[in-house]
């Protein structure tokens, strides 16, 4: 489902080439559950965004699906994106002046692929399976972080993505809304069939995915 | 697409102070160069009218013949004295550029008026004319024809009706305007041709009949300085080709006045292009700005699929609405100072002899249109090009707010 083969990222910057990302190869089937983790600055949200068609490698090739994404047009790319996978960020991601329900059906609407109706009532029900039933009218300033990125999970499954990818989702909220959260995304890796890669710093989280991916500069650690 | 329409117009509620002063800072822009346009255009439109209707520069007429100069035009007393009809075209004079030659018969008991009024009958060329028809206030809605007379503005007969001159039937085809020139306002204009057919029917009261009236004989020319040619040149030229002629001068302040006001104008105009010029550079480096600091937006939407033109498109229509408005409030602000100054305006141009008229209804919406969409434009285009290089950029380089 998910191959890298010797992907690697380097920046340049004022003090030099920095290669945040040095050659990973990777595989994950289709409906696994993967854990990435790794210190900080290893080298983990580098890669998930390279997986994800966020960010061009500076060398080797990602597969997702059977597609090369590095070799797509900028407009396939733009639909392996909108399509494809399910990104979700480390940080509050809604956009501020849209509705939840507009923020969740927005890429729906951005690929066009059906009616308006159709995908206002899958945003709908989307928000409601993620208990936000009660705020599909609400601007993102008006709810909690944590529902903030439950609103945000729930717009990565809009196009129902072969592919879910979370890079510390939970980082920034407490142990209970933490818990509340992964269990969404395992449930959706376990009814859906989703496949999932997930960054997180919580061993203990770790430790229940069905593979796990430990990076040290840029690199997989066995 | 609806909700990235919905997105830009957001996007300027978001920081209403700096979207109102982009507004402003275009209205005031576009309101400018709209009334700065209007108005140009209106009084060059005034002073071509004006200064073509004061008549001619000079005037050649037979030595001896009585001359009328007043501020506003040159005009030849009618006399016995003629000049024949091709001098100045034989002369080939470099420095005359047009000439209208004129024929003028004073006549008595010709069936205009009452019995013993004198009345100008005054033969032109059509084609030649520019003192005449420039005057025409109204007139029928055809050409100007053999029997057909011009009344000045001292005669009151509907246009169309008959008007009997030595009983010979003519046609009222229309009436010139104010001259303050008491010939001119009571004078009966037509053709040469027409007038020529009089000749036999103006009966002979003792004297011989108007010389004037004589095929190939004229009593003057109304005569318009070719470009750059002075009238001290345009004189020496004249008398020395033409024997028993004079050339008179008019009021030679006046196209002083016409100099200073081009020279305005150009002025106006060159301030009206560097508005629009400061007015794009700053609107782009506003953009520049804007999309700096929503890169992260940017790169979030273009990573859940947004394609890049949906992305410039959501900027552009942002830049376009809102410098759309700002052109619309900067017409609507024009049409307001206009009306304001109006008065004062009118009153200053007539007082330096410009008779100001307003540039017509269509003219003037097809600048206002103008301007709005100038302004949309350099919205569009201000915003284009940065949104588009942030468009190009990694998805997640614009995420973490770099690019
Ligand atoms: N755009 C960039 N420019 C320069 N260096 C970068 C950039 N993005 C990431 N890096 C560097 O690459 C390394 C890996 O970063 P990252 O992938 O964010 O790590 P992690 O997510 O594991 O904390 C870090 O040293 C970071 O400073
Ligand atoms: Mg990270």
């Amino acid at each position: 489902m998910l191959v890298c083969r010797q992907v690697s990222k380097s920046y340049r910057t004022e003090r030099g080439v920095v290669t945040a990302v040095a050659g990973i190869d990777l595989d994950v089937p289709a409906g696994r559950f993967a854990a990435v983790i790794g210190r900080s600055g290893s080298g983990k949200s580098t890669l998930m965004a390279m997986i994800g068609g966020l960010s061009r490698p500076s060398a080797g090739s990602v597969e997702v699906d059977g597609t090369d994404v590095w070799h797509l047009s900028d407009n396939a790319l733009a639909a392996f994106r909108n399509e494809k996978v399910g990104y979700v960020f480390q940080f509050a991601s809604l956009l501020p002046t849209l509705r939840l329900i507009d923020n969740v059906a927005l890429p729906a609407m951005l690929g066009r692929r059906q009616g308006a109706s159709g995908t206002y009532a899958r945003a709908a029900a989307l928000l409601e399976r993620m208990g936000l039933g009660g705020y599909l009218d609400a601007y993102p300033a008006e709810i909690s972080a944590g529902e903030q990125r439950r609103a945000a999970i729930a717009r990565a499954l809009i196009n129902d993505p072969a592919l879910l990818l979370a890079d510390e989702p939970t980082s920034d909220l407490d142990e209970q809304t933490e818990i509340e959260i992964m269990d969404v995304l395992r449930t959706v890796n376990r009814e859906v069939g989703t496949t999932l890669v997930l960054v997180t710093h919580n061993l203990a989280l770790a430790e229940q995915a069905q593979q796990i991916v430990h990076i040290a500069n840029g690199a997989i650690v066995a | 697409m609806r909700l990235l329409a919905n997105l830009a117009l957001q996007n300027l509620g978001r920081r209403k102070a700096r979207s109102l002063l982009l507004i402003a800072a275009v209205a005031i822009g576009s309101g400018v160069v709209f009334t700065g346009a209007t108005l140009m255009r209106s009084i060059d439109d005034s002073m071509a009218a004006g200064f073509s209707r004061l008549g001619a520069d000079m005037m050649v007429v037979p030595e001896g013949a009585l001359t009328n100069i007043t501020a506003a035009l040159l005009t030849v007393e009618p006399t016995d004295l003629v000049l024949d009809a091709d001098v100045l075209a034989k002369a080939r004079i470099a420095s005359v550029g047009r000439a209208a030659p004129q024929k003028i018969a004073r006549v008595e008991h010709s069936g205009i008026g009452s019995h013993h009024d004198l009345v100008d009958l005054v033969g032109f060329e059509p084609a030649h004319d520019f003192t005449i028809q420039p005057w025409l206030r109204e007139k029928l809605n055809r050409e100007f024809r053999a029997g057909d007379v011009i009344l000045g503005a001292g005669r009151d007969v509907p246009l169309g009706s008959q008007m009997l001159i030595f009983g010979k039937p003519h046609v009222v085809y229309g009436k010139l305007g104010r001259t303050g020139v008491g010939t001119h306002e009571r004078g009966v204009f037509m053709s040469f041709e027409t007038l020529e057919a009089l000749a036999g029917a103006v009966p002979q009261h003792g004297s011989s009949r108007p010389a004037a009236l004589a095929p190939g004989k004229v009593t003057g020319f109304l005569v318009e300085l070719a470009p750059g040619a002075t009238a001290l040149q345009a004189r020496f030229a004249i008398l020395s080709a033409v024997k028993g002629a004079k050339v008179v001068t008019g009021d030679s302040s006046l196209s002083g006045i016409r100099q200073g006001l081009s020279a305005l104008l150009q002025g106006i105009l060159a301030l009206m292009v560097l508005m629009f010029a400061s007015m794009a550079v700053m609107v782009s480096v506003l953009f520049s700005a804007i999309i700096t600091e929503r890169r992260p937006e940017l790169g979030l939407l273009k990573a859940i699929g947004a394609r890049w033109p949906q992305i410039v498109g959501m900027m552009v229509v942002e830049a376009v609405i809102a410098t759309g408005v700002g052109g619309v409030l900067g017409v609507t602000l024009g049409v307001l100072v206009m009306r304001l100054y109006e008065r004062s305006l009118v009153y200053y141009l007539e007082n330096i002899g410009v008779p100001f008229v307003w540039l017509d209804l269509p003219r003037m919406a097809a600048f206002a249109a103008a301007a709005i969409v100038l302004a949309a434009a350099i919205g569009a285009l201000g915003a284009f090009y940065p949104a588009w290089r942030a468009s190009r950029r990694d998805a997640y380089d614009l995420v973490r707010g770099e690019g």
